[in-house]
């Protein structure tokens, strides 16, 4: 290979796509709805309750009502002697919002049952609180029905909420606290933006060959430089523009969210309280119920700690392994990214438009979502044998090695799963060269694995 | 000693033959012409040349010793399925490729801005080539075949996508770069620029070489010893027996015009002094040379 016309391909894939449009758009647009999204979200967290619900109340058992004290979202008001299916139809003319109705009380299984009635769809908030409320209601019409005396202050003695304080040791016996929660955030975000850069800018490798190749430039490009300087000039250029969409990405984000914060006062969200930290962690997409399922209950984690979650959630972003964590998501993206473009490349040959490229993805679009989804178990145990394993293969390690990371993992399995993905990488690159020289110069007909095949084998 | 040697090249894809020992050489300084019919080999000839396709037997020589890759910086290519980036600005993209061919950024500038000077397209150095129409970019791509002042050019259809005015000005840069020493390779289906151009050429058929060698020599090879006669009078000019048949004539209000076929062993000469004996007013008199056209439509007609 020739360095000098390599330096030259390198160049011209790095000016042009750093020029187009859609580059910009990119670049400006992802921090800037990155920093809306943390901007929105800390102002819901602040400014939440801004109107007030009226809430009706028809309390047919007679001891609820007094447990159903206003607070910031509702205020509850006694219309116990209207009649419940009248009063569903003039709920506009009382200014009412919600009709709750408690039903008599069933004194055998000592229960109420609790209905409410609304225009408009009620929010999981209002269902919980009623219903924490009520509950606190019976409960101590239980209690009292006993007819033990002391008995609510036994209760409340007797009441146990037992939380699981995690730590790290490490090789020296130090112990640190952790918050299971934190890390599974952690990984997760980083498995899933590897993901997304390998597939984007793979793809953007892929296309840049179709392009050459449809436009027809390539015959002209091919007597001037060889076919594996063309291709790894295309594939280090788009390597160079991811690295400057990511640059450009992080210090953008970090000015906008500066510059916004300090404008309307982010400071906010710093004191958020636990409960809100929750809500954000539900509100930015994550499945409660997954979570739980995960073995990691974080709102009920944040609820039940009192002061001093905060605390721990510092601590385990402290202790996560920052520096081995970001040399080591360069050096995956880096390998995962060589390793799936230069198949890009290969694949992107074979084809003159873009449409026909789907059935011949296939092989490496499977492995990459193979990855993505390994990494949703990683959390539940990330020293399992799906994990570990998902960590070793090359062609899933770059995501699930990532998201296995911030739990900390032995430097013997960084080290061969790094040097497994580079000679995985040189093996295919050797491939991909084969089926691309021939590959670019095919026109007029739709190539099947069957022609890769043969023109591997051909040269 | 020809620029370029091809010896006894080979060339299978898979099963199929593409070029079956294949030798040709292109004589320095002349126009070269690639003949032969479609999917002949002759992409697959230049391909190799230009060390894109690797043959599977023989060599190539250039300048008397095997071609490397930093001779291939000293070829100039146009193919015939060309093209360039659409989304890319003219003058960007010539720079490109003249830098893929080893020139430096500065020389790249000051080639290209002399060459479009000299095609009066200035003013398309910011343009985006999906701006241009398919002739304007044909320009812009012929400039970038020819701006690293390549000592062997490979033109493939150069012709093709030209309006007439533009043609005849590639026409002219082709006979200029000639003229400053350049050696040229022209593959090319349009025979009368052929005659036009071309010192020598080879045909190739079904993958193998049918015939190389000077245009005139290989008209002259299969001319059928005829002879166009012009003269005016009043009667029409008769066959005699030994010395010429007469095969046509046209009368054309007593101008006269005949073709000859010179009887076996008889020379122009003599047959212009018994057309002498005959008392005609003689206008002119020349050998009758065939077409290229017809030469190729033969020799690839033979063939089947």
């Amino acid at each position: 290979m020739n360095f000098r016309t390599v330096k030259t391909v390198i160049a011209r894939e790095y000016l042009t796509k750093v020029k187009k449009k859609s580059f910009l758009l990119t670049t400006f647009l992802v921090p800037v709805l990155i920093a809306a999204a943390i901007v929105v979200m800390s102002l819901i967290m602040t400014q939440t309750g801004e109107r007030k619900q009226n809430v009706a109340v028809i309390d047919q058992s007679g001891f609820v009502l007094p447990y159903l004290t206003d607070n910031k979202a509702n205020t509850y008001l006694d219309f116990s002697t209207e009649d419940p299916e009248s009063f569903k139809q003039r709920l506009d003319e009382f200014k009412m919002d919600v009709l709750v109705v408690v039903s008599p009380l069933d004194t055998v299984a000592k229960t109420v049952s609790v209905q409410a009635y609304s225009k408009k769809p009620l929010g999981v908030d209002f269902s919980s609180e009623v219903s924490a409320k009520v509950d606190d209601a019976v409960e101590a019409y239980r209690i009292d029905s006993y007819g033990i005396e002391n008995l609510s202050q036994i209760m409340k003695d007797v009441k146990s909420n037992v939380r699981v304080t995690e730590y790290t040791l490490d090789d020296s016996g130090n112990e640190t606290v952790s918050e299971s929660g934190i890390y599974m955030a952690v990984s997760m975000v980083l498995g899933i933006f590897i993901f997304m850069f390998i597939t984007m800018f793979g793809g953007m490798v892929m296309s840049s060959v179709i392009e050459e190749k449809s436009s027809r430039v390539v015959e002209v490009l091919i007597s001037s430089a060889k076919a594996t300087e063309l291709m790894f000039g295309k594939i280090i250029g788009v390597a160079l523009v991811a690295l400057t969409q990511f640059l450009l990405w992080i210090v953008l984000t970090l000015v906008i969210v500066g510059v916004v914060g300090g404008i309307i006062g982010l400071d906010s969200l710093k004191n958020m309280d636990p409960q809100q930290m929750a809500q954000v962690s539900q509100m930015s997409g994550m499945d409660p119920s997954q979570l739980e399922s995960l073995g990691v209950a974080v709102d009920t984690a944040a609820v039940a700690a009192p002061a001093g979650e905060m605390d721990v959630v510092v601590t385990t972003l402290a202790n996560i392994p920052w520096v081995t964590l970001i040399v080591s998501f360069f050096i995956f993206f880096i390998l995962g990214y060589l390793l799936y473009a230069s198949l890009f490349a290969a694949i992107g040959s074979a084809v003159e438009n873009e449409a026909d490229t789907q059935q011949l993805q296939l092989p490496l679009t499977i492995p990459l979502m193979v990855a993505y989804m390994i990494v949703f178990v990683a959390f539940r145990n990330p020293d399992g044998g799906l994990a570990f394993w998902g960590s070793m293969i090359p062609f899933t390690s770059p995501i699930v090695m990532l998201a296995r990371i911030p739990y900390g993992v032995p430097m013997w399995q960084l080290v061969l799963s790094i040097v497994l993905l580079f000679l995985t990488f040189v093996a295919c690159a050797w491939v991909s060269a084969k089926i691309y020289k021939v590959g670019i110069l095919m026109f007029g007909k739709k190539s099947t694995f069957k022609d890769l095949w043969k023109w591997l084998k051909q040269n | 000693m020809g620029i370029i040697e091809c010896k006894e090249i080979c060339k299978n894809f898979g099963e199929k033959v593409a070029l079956d020992h294949v030798s040709v050489e292109v004589p320095k300084g002349q126009i070269f012409g690639l003949l032969g019919p479609n999917g002949a080999g002759k992409t697959t000839l230049i391909r190799i040349i230009n060390r894109i396709t690797i043959p599977n037997g023989g060599e190539v020589l250039f300048d008397g010793r095997p071609i490397t890759q930093r001779d291939v910086e000293k070829i100039g290519y146009l193919p015939e399925e060309r093209g360039l980036y659409r989304k890319m600005e003219v003058g960007d993209q010539a720079m490109y490729l003249a830098q893929l061919k080893g020139m430096s950024a500065a020389e790249a500038r000051a080639a290209l801005k002399e060459w479009f000077v000299r095609f009066g397209i200035q003013d398309w150095w910011k343009k985006k080539v999906e701006e241009l129409s398919k002739g304007m970019a044909q320009k812009v791509q012929f400039i970038t075949t020819v701006v690293h002042k390549p000592s062997l050019m490979i033109l493939d259809e150069p012709f093709s996508g030209f309006d007439p005015v533009n043609a005849e000005l590639i026409r002219k840069e082709i006979l200029r770069l000639k003229d400053e020493g350049a050696t040229i390779i022209l593959s090319t289906h349009n025979m009368e620029s052929v005659e036009e151009l071309c010192d020598s050429i080879a045909l190739i058929n079904k993958s193998r070489l049918v015939i190389t060698g000077g245009v005139d020599e290989i008209r002259r090879q299969h001319g059928n010893n005829n002879i166009e006669l012009v003269y005016t009078g009043d009667r029409a000019v008769e066959s005699q027996a030994d010395c010429f048949t007469v095969l046509s004539d046209v009368d054309n209000a007593g101008r006269h015009t005949a073709v000859l076929g010179l009887a076996s062993g008889v020379t122009a000469n003599a047959a212009l002094s018994a057309l002498l004996g005959e008392g005609l007013a003689i206008n002119s008199f020349k050998e009758l040379l065939p077409r290229m056209n017809d030469i190729f439509i033969k020799l690839v007609t033979e063939e089947a």
